[in-house]
């Protein structure tokens, strides 16, 4: 009953239920419009709300989470570009389906399945979260440790390409997170005996740097891409085609639930994947798959949604951040004062309801405001690069400022900005330097705590490793990362991959 | 995209400072608590960026080995003159926001970056400039209650002359 009271926070409260529309409503917006992100979003917001109240602060970005995932959808389908990458895969058969003139059927149909993916997951992390946190209390430091690096260098294999570059970028965010005084000996640690580096380096700067300035600075390389207008029509989907692809929305948002609860997978390889399941199981498509297939289109957008309820799963009970938007979230609930792990459900169970009431409340409001305002939303995307980034800019630096009303914090910001520009250029991966930071202290702290109980000797820590199954299964699962990456691997790949290609 | 095993220009020079940043990080960790104990303040920081080490060093030799971008400028493709403009702007407005001032500084910040970037007339510009100015001022200053640097702009004043015009 108590849980059920919690549930309705938000909903009952005019100010919080405000706020989450409004963050709803900036999400969808700020989602769709193509080089914002809901990372850099999310990190700006964090900075201007952590004097709130915690609840308001998370509705509000609880709201642009939701809605950002679902806004990267409706640029995909009317201009193909995604606005978010999870909403790369629904670019695939969302646009051939604008180009034959039903860009409103089209969204109308992945607003409906995005809501009915954004319920699944919701449901699933309220079931499973109460059971995994318990489970996550037997858990070893050791555990934690390889938690956080399995995380860590899944994130850094996905996110394209080389490894080499993952590991590197992970490896500089785990540097930059214990940048200060070493919490449990109070040393200094690349202090440089200045006392303002005492406290670490700023992870919202951090994030705000390489989400915000990186990416804006970024997109001054595509200037001139021009919108395209398209003509909407009719909206709301036919009943017939929602009876007709509810299963394959519901197998779609499951299959999103489980990858977006894996720690290192977010939305975007869950749509991926969701849209590579639709292909397999669907023997005679009306029409084929890229040439604008209502079934490619429900696959991804289910999937998408659907991983945010699951993303939330080892946020809230193992403190652990599945991607980068939910490491950002998780600097937001340290910055609030709140915990991630396990023991976040037995303290603090109102805040774990509360948050599911709100992502449920989030999750109405896209399937309003996808289903109206159409008209001004073609208005808003067609805002101008050459104004918007100005604005991104301004606010990022204001933002950084504001955390602490120091200049300091500034200098971060842009210094990691300009590292995140070029590492941008250079194809490193950005997201598991954010990982990196968030993990620092936790991956830090409990590896010594977990060779402390060895008595500082490596043989028994690798040796109890075995003992149980969960260290075995973590430990195996960073071993088969690395070994995927060798040459071994590769060289026995590789041959058959290159045939393919002429 | 291009081709991810193409050596852009410039990208050699940023792998071999991110190894020689990372012996310098190392030789740091080193001095925290060199190898006394596998639990040290230390041996953390030493394993980051050991593991940095170690893939800079990878980073290096497959950039070295992968074949030349041909026809492909640092200047042009990689840091072309408006991102470069840009950057020198925020740093000058980063320098100039504390002493000068959040209303001033963002002003002129804007109007010369919605000119360099957007390209219309001057007058639609300083429009546009002042309109976004009013609305970022009025959502954090005023709304989210975010303190801004105030500097030479007597701010508090003229609002407490806008509210008195109300009451």
């Amino acid at each position: 009953m108590d849980a059920l009271s919690y549930f309705a926070t938000s909903w009952v409260s005019p100010e919080l239920f405000g706020l989450t529309a409004l963050g709803t409503f900036l999400g969808i917006y700020i989602g769709a419009i193509p080089g914002l992100s809901v990372t850099m979003a999310v990190s700006i917001l964090i900075s201007f709300t952590f004097s709130w109240d915690v609840n308001n602060a998370l509705c509000l970005m609880v709201g642009v989470y939701m809605g950002g995932v679902y806004g990267g959808s409706r640029t995909a389908i009317l201009l193909n570009i995604p606005g978010a990458p999870s909403a790369i895969a629904t670019a695939l058969d969302g646009y051939p389906l604008a180009q034959k003139g039903l860009a409103g059927e089209a969204i109308g149909l992945s607003t409906v399945m995005s809501v009915i993916g954004g319920f699944v997951g919701i449901i699933v992390l309220a079931l499973a979260a109460p059971t995994v946190s318990k489970f996550a209390i037997t858990f070893q430091p050791r555990d934690y440790m390889m938690l956080g690096i399995l995380g860590i260098t899944l994130v850094g294999s996905l996110s394209g390409g080389s490894l080499a570059k993952g590991i590197f970028a992970g490896a500089l965010g785990l540097l930059v997170g214990t940048v200060g005084l070493d919490p449990m000996t109070a040393q200094e640690r690349f202090t440089f005996g200045d006392v303002d580096l005492w406290n670490g380096i700023n992870p919202v700067a951090v994030m705000i740097g390489m989400f915000g300035v990186g990416e804006a600075l970024h997109q001054l390389h595509y200037m001139d891409k021009m919108v395209v207008k398209q003509k909407i029509n009719r909206i709301l989907p036919k009943l017939s085609d929602l009876k007709k692809y509810l299963p394959l929305s519901l197998q779609s948002s499951l299959l999103g639930v489980i990858i977006g609860a894996l720690p290192g997978t977010g939305g975007d390889i869950a749509a991926l994947m969701a849209y590579d399941h639709a292909k397999r199981i669907t023997k005679n498509p009306k029409v084929p798959f890229g040439e604008g297939a209502k079934e490619g289109l429900i696959a991804p957008e289910s999937a998408n949604n659907a991983a945010v309820g699951g993303a939330y799963i080892p946020m809230l009970t193992l403190g652990i951040p599945g991607d980068a938007v939910t490491a950002v979230f998780i600097g937001a609930l340290f910055i609030h004062g709140l915990n991630p792990g396990p023991l976040l459900l037995t303290e603090q169970p109102h805040m774990f309801w509360f948050t599911v009431g709100n992502l449920t409340l989030s999750n109405i409001f896209v399937l309003i405001f996808g289903l109206t305002g159409i008209k001004i939303f073609s208005k808003i995307v067609e805002c101008p690069k050459g104004i918007l980034i100005p604005i991104i800019f301004l606010l990022s630096i204001v933002g950084s400022y504001a955390i602490n009303n120091s200049i300091v914090d500034i200098w971060w910001m842009l210094a990691f900005g300009i590292l995140g520009y070029f590492m941008r250029l250079y194809r490193f991966p950005v997201g598991p330097v954010i990982l990196g930071v968030i993990l620092s202290s936790l991956t830090d702290q409990n590896w010594r705590r977990a060779i402390l109980s060895e008595r500082g000797d490596l043989g028994p820590f690798f040796a109890h490793i075995f003992t149980s199954p969960l260290s075995t299964v973590l430990f195996l699962a960073i071993v088969l990362i690395f070994f995927t990456q060798t040459p071994i691997w590769t060289k026995m790949l590789k041959p058959r991959l290159f045939r393919k290609k002429p | 995209m291009s081709s991810p095993s193409l050596r852009k220009p410039g990208e050699l020079i940023f792998a071999l400072l991110l190894v020689i940043f990372s012996v310098f990080v190392f030789w740091q960790a080193y001095k925290i608590a060199g190898f006394s104990s596998m639990s040290s303040a230390g041996a953390f920081p030493m394993a980051a960026s050991f593991a940095m080490l170690l893939s800079s060093c990878f980073i290096f030799v497959k950039t070295l080995k992968a074949p030349k971008a041909e026809g492909m400028r640092f200047f042009y493709h990689c840091l072309p003159p408006v991102v470069a403009i840009i950057m020198a702007i925020i740093l000058i407005y980063a320098v100039l926001l504390d002493s000068v001032g959040f209303t001033l500084t963002s002003f002129a910040f804007l109007f010369i970056c919605i000119q360099i970037l957007h390209r219309r007339s001057p007058f639609y510009t300083f429009a546009l400039s002042l309109i976004t100015l009013i609305v970022v001022y009025i959502v954090f200053r005023l709304i989210f209650q975010v303190v801004l640097p105030e500097g030479i702009v007597p701010e508090d004043r003229i609002i407490a002359v806008i509210k008195s015009l109300w009451s």
